[in-house]
């Protein structure tokens, strides 16, 4: 009888260590990757081996994931592996940048390397939406004058000097408001800047942080995207941009009632003015790096900083526009037409840069005195010449938009 | 023929599945045993430009460890792990030496002296499209 | 016929009382066999485990993860420790409630109770080696604990700690009376616990004279029911291992930060209830040493079963103990519900 019953636990031993063997063999064979840049080993392919490169300028064999996105670099059950991911699936979300795009001095270093992206983007006014909250709690007489108090998030500015002056901003709360106006201002108002996701049935797709403009999304797919690029088309910037009218007494947002098919119709809200190159070349083929993302200071209104005009490329009646010659290799154009192979950029072209210096890495001044400029996002070329010696009237003073569009304007 | 009685079979099946359970034990430990966590050691090394080493120059690099010669009919590397048993030798006055047991060899990687009974190995070279020098160790 | 050296360990013959799995439940036996998996399994963790902050749980995730049989060798220590513990506390309500403590076994039941509480730190201080969020927290209320011990709690926290907060010099202290320190008294106790159960005549049953079952089974017999105990309760490990993996957390970093409620390991449930109530010496430390105390004085305090009640369960001689041992067995379970209720 205990002959039986030892045969029996013995079966049933056999059996049981043969589970934890067939269990072992049916493990997915772990992936492992060793990034260049880390050295440490990680295994994040063993599920995600299918995922297509973010960008030519993050390689996967250079960067990894885990330099980015956080995670448990060597756990291969899915939920402890992403438990201590940075932002959940967007890395880029302002409360964490800084270790995920920042990481030493990746994206956040020195503003004389130009590296210094998030201190820039953090301080933006897209991020902050001081100007917006300013402006309607000055109207909704909450203080006293349009100086910025508050932001969406609280932000400091410790790169110093400050052109504006203004060193603090502290996080805006619509709980706290008295008028209240101020609070449906809160509870209506704030879906549009860099710490917001956007509104629940808005038509983009758009992340929080840098992903908001870098990660665009494809004709309207919504969702996953895993995609890094400067190539950033004027749909993404709709996702905020050219959506509609505020209205100040009902404290809601007026979306424009259009449907557009067309660029010409898309491009901007029906009331707009513009000429061709403005709905011809997108956003970012004029909008330079600091308009974009923030020069650094805090500012209360876009007027301070957005400077770029048709003068910049064109020039005027008496002036060419302002060129420089590209002499050394960590000349910031060079760098990012390397990370952005749009233009063939070569050491001794010369491109057209702003007032302010910023290169206009996409443009190139012909041999033969022509102007080119490639569209960053759609790769189409295109050559102009300037103002100078052409049929244009226009006095040199002159040069905000509506000057321009008097003659230039297009016709929807 | 009914010696072997069902109990000494039930007996004897039973101390088979028991043996059964032991050799796949067993198993799972030498498994479990010979997983490596460090990755391997590198065996490609780039060691910079080309034009760094002139013709007729004999680079000691003692990161790998190795000494490059550049000379008339091109790029060659001796190995300077000591073929005995795997120091790491010394260079004076232009013989390497092992100061684990005392073998010696020449310039070019002959053994002057034992325990070590081979020469030094010779590694191969192969510049890359960069104009890197690239070295290769064997496995 | 020449017994092999299993055999040769056991006595030659036993009263056939003493084996039935209904009288003893076989929890001696088998907390035994627990120990000596979680022997060999945690041998087997060494060769991966680094007690290095920066290392440990990276090294707990290696083992997991990526070791061929690793996390069946994890989750095998990991359900060996727990299941000691509940099975060290059903023997010791078995021994209690057949009054299998009466002279001369009354030494072996402190020496049985210095077990269990050794265990009971050994299960803690392998859950602080995995240096993970999941246990940040268990560490830090635990060594805040000692502090509070009026003249030496601060000597106390230094010796345990290694420093003045909870840091890499406390992950190999930890390490180090888990693998050796715990362990080399454990190895001790438990010899000596084993060799009083053959010198005080075996496990408890009426004396030659008044023992109405005279049967007695051979040393291979009983040697037999030990394999077959060892094959059952392996399989039952193995399959619950398979099925069943050990917790795990993310690393702790510099930033790390607390996410969701701390949990106390669930041995400590119910002190981290009553930790609710008031002064952290009194219900942290006094309390559970009180409740210690009076189970260790069951022997000595308490009316004694006769000898003639032996071998069976519930003997009416010694009422009062199994009801004293009983109603703290149920405080303890009650407040261990009572902390894994959500609180609204």
């Amino acid at each position: 009888m205990s002959n039986r019953n030892l045969f029996f636990a013995a079966t049933i031993l056999l059996i049981s260590i043969s589970l934890t063997w067939w269990l072992q063999a049916r493990q997915a064979q772990p992936v492992g990757m060793t990034p260049t840049v880390t050295g440490q080993v990680e295994y994040c392919l063993t599920c995600h081996a299918d995922l297509e490169e973010i960008s030519a300028a993050h390689p996967l064999q250079t960067y990894g994931c885990v330099i980015c996105h956080g995670g448990e670099r060597l756990a291969l059950d899915a939920d402890l592996a992403h438990s201590s991911l940075r932002g959940g699936n967007n890395p880029s979300d302002l409360s964490v940048v800084e270790q995920s795009c920042g990481d030493g001095d990746c994206h956040n270093g020195a503003a004389s390397a130009e590296r210094d992206h998030i201190q820039r983007v953090m301080t933006s006014l897209q991020a902050t939406y001081a100007g917006a909250i300013a402006n309607v709690r000055y109207t909704f007489s909450a203080q006293p004058d349009l100086t910025p108090l508050f932001g969406t998030v609280e932000v400091s500015d410790n790169s110093l000097p400050s052109q504006t002056g203004i060193l603090h901003l502290d996080a805006f709360d619509p709980s706290a408001e008295n008028n209240p106006f101020l609070k449906t201002f809160g509870t209506n108002c704030l879906t549009c800047h860099l710490n917001s996701q956007p509104a629940e049935d808005s038509q983009g797709h758009r992340f929080s942080g840098c992903s908001a403009c870098h990660s665009p999304a494809e004709n309207n797919q919504s969702g996953f995207i895993h995609t890094l690029t400067t190539a950033i088309p004027y749909s993404q910037c709709s996702a905020c941009h050219n959506r509609g009218n505020y209205d100040l007494r009902t404290m809601t947002f007026v979306e424009r009632t259009d449907q557009p098919v067309t660029r010409l119709e898309s491009y901007y809200q029906p009331i707009g003015q513009f000429t061709q190159c403005e709905y011809t070349l997108d956003c970012v083929d004029c909008h330079t790096r600091s308009e974009a993302m923030g020069d650094g200071d805090i500012h209360a209104n876009q007027k301070d900083f957005e400077y770029v005009q048709c003068q910049t490329c064109h020039g005027t009646p008496s002036e060419l526009p302002l060129t420089k010659t590209l002499t050394g290799l960590d000349d910031l154009a060079i760098r990012l037409v390397l990370l952005n192979p749009v233009v063939d950029l070569k050491l001794g072209d010369t491109i057209l840069v702003t007032e302010q210096g910023e290169p206009l890495w996409n443009t190139r001044i012909l041999a033969d005195g022509t102007y080119e400029m490639i569209g960053k996002a759609t790769r189409q070329q295109f050559s102009f010449k300037p103002v100078m010696g052409s049929a244009c009237t226009q006095s040199g003073q002159d040069q905000s938009s509506a000057y321009c569009h008097e003659c230039h304007v297009v016709e929807r | 023929m009914s010696a072997f009685s069902r109990r000494n079979f039930l007996k004897l099946t039973g101390q088979g599945l028991l043996a059964g359970s032991g050799i796949l034990g067993l198993g799972i430990i030498i498994r479990f045993l010979g997983f490596q966590t460090e990755a391997p050691r590198p065996t490609e090394f780039d060691l910079g430009l080309s034009s760094d080493y002139p013709v007729g120059s004999r680079t000691y690099l003692p990161d790998v460890p190795t000494v490059l010669i550049h000379d008339q009919a091109g790029f060659t590397a001796l190995s300077l792990t000591c073929t005995h048993l795997g120091c790491t030798l010394e260079q004076k006055a232009g013989i390497f030496s092992c100061p684990c047991h005392g073998s010696r060899f020449d310039e070019n990687g002959k053994v002057l002296h034992g325990p070590a009974t081979k020469a030094l190995t010779v590694l191969m070279i192969e510049p890359n499209d960069l104009g890197h020098v690239i070295l290769f160790l064997e496995g | 016929m020449r017994p092999n050296f299993f055999e040769h360990i056991h006595p030659p013959t036993i009263p056939t009382a003493q084996a039935r799995w209904r009288y003893t439940l076989g929890a001696g036996g088998t907390a035994v066999f627990l120990v000596l998996v979680l022997v060999v399994t945690g041998a087997l963790e060494m060769f991966y485990y680094i007690p290095t902050t920066g290392e440990a749980a990276l090294s707990v995730q290696t083992i997991s993860y990526l070791v061929p049989f690793g996390g069946l060798v994890r989750n095998l220590h990991f359900w060996s420790a727990q299941l000691l513990l509940i099975v060290s506390a059903v023997h010791l309500v078995r021994v209690v409630f057949t009054g299998a403590y009466i002279p001369p076994r009354r030494f072996n039941y402190l020496l049985g109770l210095g077990l269990f509480v050794l265990a009971i730190l050994l299960d803690f201080t392998g859950y602080v080696l995995r240096w993970d969020t999941g246990i940040q927290w268990a560490l830090v209320v635990g060594t805040n604990l000692v502090k509070t011990i009026p003249w030496i709690g601060e000597l106390l926290y230094r010796t345990l700690v290694g420093g003045t907060t909870p840091g890499s010099a406390t992950l190999v202290r930890f390490y180090t009376w888990h693998v050796f320190g715990l362990m080399l008294l454990a190895a001790i106790l438990t010899t000596w616990h084993v060799f009083r159960v053959r010198r005080d005549g075996g496990i408890a049953v009426p004396p030659p004279g008044e023992r109405g079952d005279r049967e007695r089974i051979s040393r291979s017999g009983l040697v037999r029911t030990e394999i077959l105990a060892m094959l059952f309760s392996g399989s039952a490990l193995l399959l619950l291992s398979a099925v069943s993996p050990a917790p795990i957390a993310p690393a702790i970093t510099e930033i790390t930060t607390l996410s969701g409620q701390a949990i106390a390991p669930w041995f400590f449930l119910w002190v981290q209830q009553m930790l609710k109530w008031g002064d952290p010496f009194t219900w942290g430390i006094l309390v559970p040493l009180i409740i210690l105390v009076v189970i260790a004085l069951v022997p000595y305090i308490f009316p004694r079963p006769a000898k003639q009640d032996l071998g069976s369960w519930f003997p009416k001689s010694n009422r009062l103990a199994q009801i004293v041992l009983a109603g703290i067995a149920l405080a303890i379970t009650v407040l261990t519900i009572m902390e894994l209720i959500p609180v609204s």
